[in-house]
Formats: C-alpha cells, sequence, structure tokens
C-alpha cells in the first residue's frame, strides 16, 4: 500500500536553504520554540486562577484593553491569560503524544528488524491498516469507546501516530544494518540484542530528532480540530482549539475571543514546522546516506 | 516472484494481483481492529442493540440472534462474514441501518473532497512550477511564505473565519448548508452537484457549487502546502538533470521543455501524494463539515459520537479506513499505467 512513497520525504536542498536562510531564522525560530515550551511549563502557574476559570458576566464580551490585553470572552474570562493557561495542555500534550508514539514506532520497527522476514512483513501489513485511519477518524472512535476528554484525544493520537515513525526508522534501520561496523560486530559474535541495542539503535535514531519538531506542529492542529468537534479537551478547558470552540458562538460581536487563540496555535504550529526545517539541515549528511 | 512471468501483460497482472491482495489483507486487519474496539468497549453490546427499554429476555434473544453468547474467535468471522454482506449494524439513535445512513451522507463528502483535490492541483500545480523555474527570485521566495504560513493555520479556526468574513460580512458566498433554500433537487446519486445536473438544473448545481466553494478551499489550503513543497524540490532535481541542458541548448521553447520533459517526470510522487491526502481529507471534512453545516460523513460521525452510537461510530470509520485502502489501490493502478519504468522496477524486485 501506497509503497511507492516514503513517507517522509527528506526535503531537498534548496527549500531548506531559502527558509532556514530568512533573515535571522535560525536564531529566532528556536527561541520562539523554546519560549512557547517554557510557556507551557509554567503557563497554568503564573496565570491568576480567577481570571482563567471564573466567569464574570458582567464584564463578558469586553474588547482588548489595559485591563484584558486580548479581551474577555463570552463568560467574561480573561482571553489573553486563558491563552497562557492553555499552552499546558495545548503543546505539552502534543509533546506527550509525539513522544508516545515515537516510543511505539520505535519498538514496531526494531521488532521489525530483529524477528526476521515474517515479522516484518506483517509488522508492515499491520502499518499500513493503521496508516489507512485518518487520525480524526480515528480519535472519534476511541471517544466513543472512552469517552470524550483530553486524555482520549492523546491516546488516539498515539495510537495513529506511530505507523510513519516506524516505516521511516525500519527504512532507516535496514540500511544501517548492512552498515560495515555492524557486520564487524556481527562477525566478532555479538548478540543480535546487543547488536541492535548498542549499534544498529544509537545509530538509526537521529531520523527521530529531525522529525519530532515537524511532527509536534501538525499534532498541534490536529490537537485543537479534535477539542473543535467535542472530542478533545472539554470545557472549561483553556486548551487553545476548546476555547476557539467556546467563542465560536459570538464571532460576530467578539472576534477576539475565537481569533486570539487560534492565532496562538498557527504560531506554535508554524514555529515548531520551521524547527523541524532547520533541524534537518543540521542532520542533513546522515539524513542524505539514506 | 518465482513464478515465470516473462511479457510485460502478465507481469502486469501479477503485480496487479499482489496489490490487491495486499489491500485486502490491510481492509481485514482494519476488519480487525474495528472489531477489537467494539469488544473493548464497555458495556453490553446486547443491551444497547436492544435499546434502553427492552426486558431481560428481549436482551437475552437479541444477545442470541447477535451471536454475542458465542465465542470471540466466532464473534468475528460471524463480524466478516456480515460486513460481506454490507452490514454494519443498526444505529441506536436512528434505527436505520448503518449503511443505508451512510449511504446517504457518503456522496456528499466525496463530492466536496473531490473538489478540494481539483483546487489543490490546478492551483498547486502552475505555483509549485513558477516557483521551481524562479528558484530562489522574489516569486519563488512570496509562494514559499505564503506555504509556510498556510501550512501552520488551523483548518477549523480559517473555516470560522473565512465563513464570518466572506460569507456573513461581505456576503460573497453562501454561510452553511448545501443548498439556498429556494432550490430544490430529487436526490439520486446523494451528489447535489451531480443531482441538479441530472436533473437538468444548471442553476441549482451551480448554487450547490457556490455552497461547497469555500468548504473546499479551506480543506484543500493545508493539502496544497504539502503538495507545494513536495513538487517543487521534485521539479528542481528534474530541472537540474543533464538531459534538460541539452534540450535547452537544442532551443526547445520554454513552455514546451516544462510541460513535455519537466512535468511527466515529475508528477510521480506527487500523485501518490495526492492519493493519500484524499483519504486524510476525508478525514478532515469532519472539521470543515461541522462549521458549514454540511451533511457528510464527517456530521455523520460527530453527531454518532455524541449521542453514543456505538455501531455508526464504527461502520463510518470502517468505510472511511476503507476508502483510504481503495484510493491508494487507485494510485498504485495510476501510476503503473503512467510510468512503465516504475512497472520494470516493482515486478523486478
Amino acid at each position: 500500500m501506497a509503497a511507492t512513497l516514503p513517507v517522509f520525504v527528506p526535503e531537498r536542498r534548496s527549500w531548506r536553504r531559502t527558509v532556514s536562510g530568512l533573515p535571522g531564522m535560525q536564531l529566532i525560530v528556536p527561541t520562539v520554540v523554546v519560549l512557547l515550551l517554557v510557556l507551557a511549563i509554567v503557563g497554568p502557574l503564573i496565570a491568576p486562577d480567577a481570571l482563567v476559570y471564573r466567569s464574570d458576566i458582567l464584564s463578558a464580551l469586553a474588547p482588548p484593553s489595559s485591563t484584558h490585553w486580548l479581551g474577555t470572552d463570552e463568560q467574561g474570562r480573561d482571553v489573553f491569560w486563558r491563552i497562557i493557561a492553555g499552552a499546558q495542555s495545548s503543546l505539552l500534550s502534543a509533546v506527550a503524544i509525539v513522544t508516545g508514539f515515537s516510543f511505539v514506532g520505535v519498538l514496531v520497527a526494531t521488532l521489525a528488524t530483529l524477528g526476521g522476514k515474517w515479522a516484518d512483513e506483517v509488522l508492515m501489513r499491520v502499518v499500513d491498516a493503521a496508516l489507512a485511519f485518518p487520525p480524526i477518524i480515528f480519535a472519534l472512535g476511541v471517544a466513543a469507546a472512552l469517552g470524550p476528554s483530553l486524555n482520549s484525544a492523546i491516546i488516539a493520537m498515539i495510537l495513529t501516530g506511530w505507523p510513519v515513525t516506524a516505516r521511516v526508522l525500519r527504512g532507516v534501520m535496514k540500511e544501517t544494518m548492512s552498515q560495515p561496523f555492524v557486520e564487524n560486530a556481527r562477525v566478532l559474535g555479538v548478540s543480535r540484542t546487543r547488536l541492535m541495542l548498542r549499534h544498529v539503535l544509537p545509530n538509526s535514531l537521529d531520523v527521530l530528532v529531525v522529525k519530532w519538531a515537524g511532527d509536534v506542529g501538525n499534532t498541534i492542529l490536529i490537537l485543537g480540530g479534535l477539542s473543535f468537534v467535542g472530542v478533545g479537551a472539554q470545557p472549561p478547558s483553556a486548551e487553545w482549539g476548546a476555547m476557539v470552540t467556546s467563542a465560536k458562538g459570538v464571532i460576530a460581536t467578539a472576534w477576539w475571543a475565537a481569533f486570539t487563540p487560534g492565532i496562538a496555535i498557527a504560531i506554535t504550529a508554524t514555529a515548531f514546522g520551521l524547527l523541524g526545517d532547520i533541524l534537518q539541515v543540521r542532520f542533513n549528511p546522515a539524513l542524505r546516506k539514506r | 516472484m518465482t513464478t515465470v512471468a516473462n511479457n510485460p501483460k502478465q507481469q502486469t497482472a501479477v503485480f496487479l494481483l499482489r496489490k490487491a491482495a495486499s489491500s485486502f489483507i490491510t481492509l481485514v486487519g482494519l476488519s480487525a481492529f474495528v472489531f477489537m474496539m467494539v469488544k473493548l468497549i464497555p458495556g453490553d453490546e446486547a443491551r444497547v442493540a436492544a435499546g434502553e427499554n427492552a426486558s431481560v429476555e428481549q436482551v437475552e434473544a437479541i444477545r442470541h440472534s447477535l451471536g454475542f453468547d458465542q465465542p470471540v474467535p466466532v464473534q468475528f468471522v460471524a463480524f466478516i462474514g456480515r460486513l460481506l454482506h454490507g452490514d454494519l449494524g443498526t444505529s441506536i439513535t436512528t434505527h436505520v441501518s448503518v449503511t443505508q445512513g451512510i449511504q446517504q451522507v457518503l456522496p456528499q463528502t466525496i463530492e466536496l473532497v473531490l473538489l478540494a483535490v481539483l483546487i489543490v492541483v490546478t492551483v498547486v500545480v502552475p505555483l509549485a512550477t513558477v516557483s521551481a523555474l524562479h528558484r530562489d527570485g522574489k516569486i519563488d521566495y512570496t509562494f514559499k511564505i505564503l506555504v509556510i504560513v498556510s501550512a501552520g493555520l488551523p483548518t477549523f479556526w480559517l473555516a470560522l473565519l473565512l465563513q464570518y468574513g466572506l460569507g456573513t460580512k461581505a456576503q460573497l458566498f453562501p454561510i452553511s448548508g448545501r443548498l439556498s433554500r429556494n432550490m430544490h433537487v430529487p436526490t439520486r446519486t446523494g451528489s447535489v452537484v451531480l443531482d441538479s445536473l441530472l436533473a437538468g438544473n444548471p442553476l441549482a448545481a451551480w448554487d450547490g457549487l457556490q455552497h461547497l466553494i469555500l468548504p473546499a478551499v479551506v480543506l484543500a489550503l493545508p493539502f496544497g502546502a504539502q503538495l507545494y513543497r513536495m513538487l517543487r524540490a521534485e521539479l528542481i532535481q528534474v530541472l537540474a538533470r543533464e538531459h534538460l541542458t541539452v534540450a535547452r541548448a537544442k532551443g526547445v521553447p520554454q513552455r514546451q521543455l516544462v510541460m513535455q520533459h519537466v512535468l511527466p517526470n515529475s508528477i510521480g510522487p506527487s500523485i501518490t501524494l495526492v492519493g493519500i491526502q484524499f483519504g486524510a481529507m476525508v478525514g478532515a471534512a469532519v472539521l470543515v463539515e461541522s462549521v458549514f453545516g454540511l451533511v457528510g460523513i464527517g456530521s455523520y460521525l460527530t453527531n454518532a459520537v455524541s449521542q453514543k452510537d456505538t455501531f455508526a461510530v464504527l461502520g463510518g470509520v470502517l468505510v472511511i479506513g476503507a476508502l483510504v485502502v481503495v484510493s491508494n489501490f487507485v494510485v498504485d493502478i495510476l501510476q503503473l499505467v503512467r510510468d512503465p519504468r516504475l512497472r520494470a522496477g516493482q515486478l523486478g524486485a
């Protein structure tokens, strides 16, 4: 199935050169990403609970002002502080998802490489079947099974994210397996498990370093979408997708309440996507080897 | 392959058979997956199927008739058997068979997705070509920034903004729904545009198309960005090849060079990508449909989830998965027809 296209498409030189060659890009993008990650960790701690969760109907739908920098939403909650507080459930969830499915992907790829021809064939068929589920659709199924919540969405996305990683990594591992130093180790009588853990795995994982940033960017977009259709974070969560959802009814009177959390998602997704491009340039030789 | 398949026709047949077999295995795997999900869902299936007010005897009767009192492997075989008959169970909220329910909504989603694919291809192919020809120039740069920005926009949010800005405020497009109120078209295929044309009503077809344009553009954007990046990279690679330098030196006009030499040699991976995107778009259509109030497999699924209508959810998931498998198979065949090198390469392996 779709075997003719490598799912992971290494970008060619020119794209990288221009994007990462934009003035200051190499500096700005990593800085923004670090800031976002810090925000995701400390956000809920610094945001005052009263402004984030407590309704204050009297000051509902107030436009941006000096007291409410980004205005208030339909329940009078401060949009700016909600975005700060929501960074955690939006961004850290995405990081957790990518970490989770990378683990599963590594495990499957290792089994496929170690297990011989049959295991490889069976696992790759499983990968095909799993790839056939669009993540949003799958999450809807999981939500039906586990009940809609941010946790169900995270589980669903881990369950749908791993196949791409597994397939990419399996390709890299096969390549590493055929390298002379692995051959040498095998001739010296190194056991299969040790060969895998000490030689093949460490020399294949750099592809994940390149992949994770782009994955986090995509995951944030999908996670927001899941909240939007009601199977992700539930109100009164300040998760950004959920914020857009709860404010969509008042878009005509208070555009800021739906607009700004979307911008937060867009900035985060773009920053991580660009970081992925920059990392690819850095790790270019390792990629070109394949 | 140890079988003797010397002539090309035989080789193609073998290749197609292998692809079909692999698709079939994937479909069985998919069904197993969905079946497992049904089994993992807490609660008594028989009670769910019988309805809230059923008596204990009725529930037991249903349990027996649905085979839920059998061992799990037997149940799985029965499940596959029902699938082969197109039986996906009955919706517990509408009491209509899931197959029927999906048949009513699926054509509308496919209509939307096909329009989005059309938009992606007609916009991206020229843009990527211009970009690649003027590599690192101002145009290339501008397109690239546009692509970076549009790839990072959340679909559901963009849909809301465009609906408000271009629909409610500027009144350039209808805000939601599939047809204006004064339009009525008899349902034949389920696709509104097609049905309008079949009914000999071009006005309704145009109206239906207008309702689809905004959702389709929103749906197309992230996929277009993805395709642009791949096609541009592929074009640049092909443009650097020696035979093109020769062609240029011989004075082949630019237009002919691009249309006859560069594009046909670069489009292969993009076709595969579009095939994969088709499935992903059916998934993403959920978001767009919910904003624009469109009937489709997406809204069917979200309704089913909010009503805890298990069979409807699983049926929908399975149908979409099957759609993805089929579209990948079709793309594989397309590639085979298009590229003889691929045929040789695939079979030699």
